[in-house]
């Protein structure tokens, strides 16, 4: 079956978007903006982990094909991304007197300062981790599905990531805190819970979450400096088809998201995956149209639903 | 009145950042003249810059009439400029992939059209919902535009581009020959370089009067368009759409109109390009084309088209001064990302420390008869009146 690559395929890069849209979708319901300086975050985790594992090493052993010094990166990166996001937010939109909007065109020039700066350290051309490529997994082969260790290793650990946040939201004080300011930032105020601090852990949770996406995207495919930029759009997507301000709306967003783009490729042979139709039926749609597929659906979601699947009503 | 008394109170008149801004103009030009006099700045290329001026210029009023006015946040910049590249060279070049080989003016009606349609067919969905998520959208939508020139080659020629693209004149009855048909002129200049101005100087020349026309026109219309009734709701709907709507204006058309009105003046920049360039490809639509108009527009005064004009002015100062930068081997790093930063830092700083740009709208938007009639303060204070009729 052609289609259970295809899933297997959505399901990696799905686990990428969500680690993104989590992030963003935190960050649009607590601070109240669109931000655009959040793919460029991912990618600000991914060169800090390409950092600090090229200068660290594989510290010996290696789980499902990865290095234990590459973990140590990852954790290192999300720390970085989380410093970067506080930062910002003390130094730039802290004081800033504008509207969401204002804040949302900010975000834009801080995204370009942040590409701006890792392509002077680092060069425009793509980059890889020092890891070794991997064959794919040998039982899965005889179904189709080819997957390697590494992608199994992104898909968990953003599971484990994901079930952490589930379990930070729902089970801890700060969570309840961060869901009360989601819901009405000033009956959270007049509640007695001290916002500013809530903000700053939204950030550091936010950024964090999209560091290990950026670390994870580049382990899927190449570190370049426009990597996260590229992604954004794709994030956006999830985060407005899950509903904004909605955390669990956008992990379906991005599932969704993931999906359809790694599908669109079955659309140029839909004939091999169905078999009512006749074998080479296809239509003229290539791979590369992935991205643009996935806007449209959005659109189209807009169109008719605009609070998304799980947001309230606008 | 002597000349110098009145260029004294016309002085007096304008405000610190207008004088600022005048300041900054007149240096600014002393240099590119000293430039051109010396021979450091070639003649053609200087109306080369001209041109990407106006075209910048150009853009950012279309935009200026989505987001100053109306408070549309359209990222698609990039796309609605293509569009117009692309409509025009379609059509007009000989080596088209679809019918080539019209007249350029077949070709801006072409590119007119298509980016009227596009416009629908972003607003159509986004411009009911909230600001935000026409910022998404858009963007999203503009990167669609952007996939399909790239890949459709059957279309579009794909990342080839296309060549062939005649100049805008080409066809008319005088302007087609006047550059071949004019002398070479050349200028001594004491103290400088010796000038040359040949057929590439009067094709240059032809070309920023058509940018110049271009500008003025649409600077013209929609200074008038901004001061009718029409130029008042979008206005409002900027401010406060719940109060247009409460006020019976059907906000959606509004908007609707506004936004079209925008793109087309992008795709008339467009058109110009084209044919400026005489070559169009896919990276013309890159989204970095949006990001500078934008920062042109907000550097500049949202809703202020004397704002817009001065701020694609400073994009290309920043665009082309950048460039410079490569001729010295020294700095330690990519120059490119220099011009990405510098963007970067001015769209920070300005949204940080003035939000409302350099040359925020002012009398611009009123008629200047209601300013010159109105009484410098009103007949009863505010205080009073509010304190004798309010119950409050």
């Amino acid at each position: 079956m052609v289609l259970l690559d295809h899933l297997a395929s959505g399901l990696i890069f799905s686990s990428i978007i969500v680690l993104g849209s989590i992030g963003l979708s935190l960050v649009y319901s607590i601070a109240d903006f669109a931000n655009f300086a959040h793919g460029d975050t991912m990618t600000i985790g991914a060169y800090t982990s390409l950092v600090t594992f090229g200068a660290i090493g594989g510290l010996g052993g290696a789980v499902l094909g990865i290095p234990f010094g590459f973990f140590v990166a990852l954790v290192v990166g999300m720390a970085m991304a989380a410093l970067v996001a506080i930062v910002t937010e003390k130094v730039v939109y802290e004081g800033m007197d504008v509207d969401s909007i204002g804040l949302l065109i900010t975000s834009i020039g801080v995204a370009f300062v942040y590409r701006a700066v890792i392509q002077m350290g680092f060069g425009a051309d793509a980059v890889r981790y020092d890891i070794q490529a991997l064959r794919p997994i040998e039982w899965l082969l005889p179904y189709n599905v080819r997957v390697t260790e590494h992608d199994v290793a992104i898909v968990v650990s953003a599971a484990v990531l994901v079930t952490g946040l589930h379990v930070l939201l729902q089970y801890t004080d700060l969570g309840r805190k961060m869901r009360a300011m989601a819901d009405n930032p000033d009956l959270a105020r007049v509640s007695g819970i001290r916002i500013d601090r809530i903000k700053l852990w939204t950030w550091v949770i936010g950024a964090g979450l999209a560091g290990a996406g950026g670390v994870f995207l580049g382990l899927y495919n190449l570190l370049s400096p426009r990597m996260g930029f590229n992604l954004l759009l794709l994030i956006f997507a999830a985060v407005i088809l899950g509903g904004i301000g909605s955390v669990y709306g956008a992990m379906a967003g991005a599932l969704l998201i993931g999906m359809i783009h790694e599908l669109t490729p079955l659309l140029s042979q839909l004939g091999r995956v169905f078999t009512f139709l006749p074998e080479g039926f296809g239509l003229p749609i290539g791979n590369q149209y992935g991205s643009a597929i996935a806007f449209v659906i959005m659109v189209i979601v807009l169109l008719f639903r605009p609070q998304g699947i799980a947001g309230e009503a606008v | 009145m002597s000349a110098g008394t009145r260029l004294q109170t016309a002085w007096a008149d304008l405000t610190r950042a207008e004088q600022g801004v005048t300041g900054f103009i007149v240096g600014f030009a002393a240099l590119l003249l000293f430039g051109l006099l010396s021979g450091g700045l070639a003649p053609t290329y200087f109306l080369y810059l001209v041109g990407i001026a106006g075209m910048y210029a150009l853009l950012s009023f279309g935009l200026n009439s989505q987001w100053g006015f109306t408070g549309l946040i359209n990222f698609s910049v990039a796309a609605f400029f293509g569009i117009g590249a692309y409509g025009a060279a379609l059509t007009t070049a000989d080596s088209s992939p679809l019918a080539g080989g019209f007249n350029p003016l077949v070709g801006l009606l072409v590119a007119l059209v298509l980016a009227a349609v596009l416009a629908l067919l972003i607003g159509i969905p986004t411009l009911r919902l909230r600001a935000d998520y026409l910022a998404i959208a858009s963007l999203g939508l503009a990167e669609v535009v952007r996939t399909i020139v790239k890949n459709e080659s059957q279309w579009t020629n794909g990342t080839a581009g296309v060549r062939g693209i005649p100049s805008f004149f080409e066809g008319w009855p005088v302007l087609a020959t006047f550059p071949e048909a004019m002398p070479g002129l050349e200028i001594f200049v004491p103290f400088g370089a010796r000038i040359v101005l040949g057929t590439s100087f009067w094709s240059a020349l032809l070309n920023v009067s058509l940018v110049l026309i271009f500008v003025g026109v649409s600077y013209a219309l929609l200074r008038r368009v901004h001061r009718s009734p029409w130029g008042r709701v979008l206005r409002t709907i900027r401010s406060d759409e719940d109060l247009a709507r409460a006020l019976g204006k059907h906000t959606y058309s509004f908007k609707m109109q506004s936004f079209v009105l925008g793109s087309l003046i992008m795709a008339l920049a467009g058109v110009f390009y084209a044919h400026l360039n005489l070559f169009v490809s896919p990276g013309d639509l890159d989204p970095i084309t949006t990001f500078y108009v934008w920062v042109a527009v907000i550097l500049g005064g949202s809703g202020s088209n004397r704002g817009a004009l001065f701020g694609g002015f400073v994009i290309v100062a920043i665009r082309e001064g950048t460039r410079f930068l490569n001729e010295f081997a020294w700095i330690p790093f990519d120059v490119a990302p220099l011009r990405l930063l510098m963007i970067g830092v001015l769209i920070v700083l300005v949204m940080r420390f003035r939000p409302q740009g350099v040359l925020p709208p002012q009398r611009e938007l009123i008629w200047p008869s209601a300013v010159d009639e109105a009484p410098s303060r009103p007949d009863s204070g505010v205080r009073e009146a509010k304190a004798g009729g309010g119950d409050e």
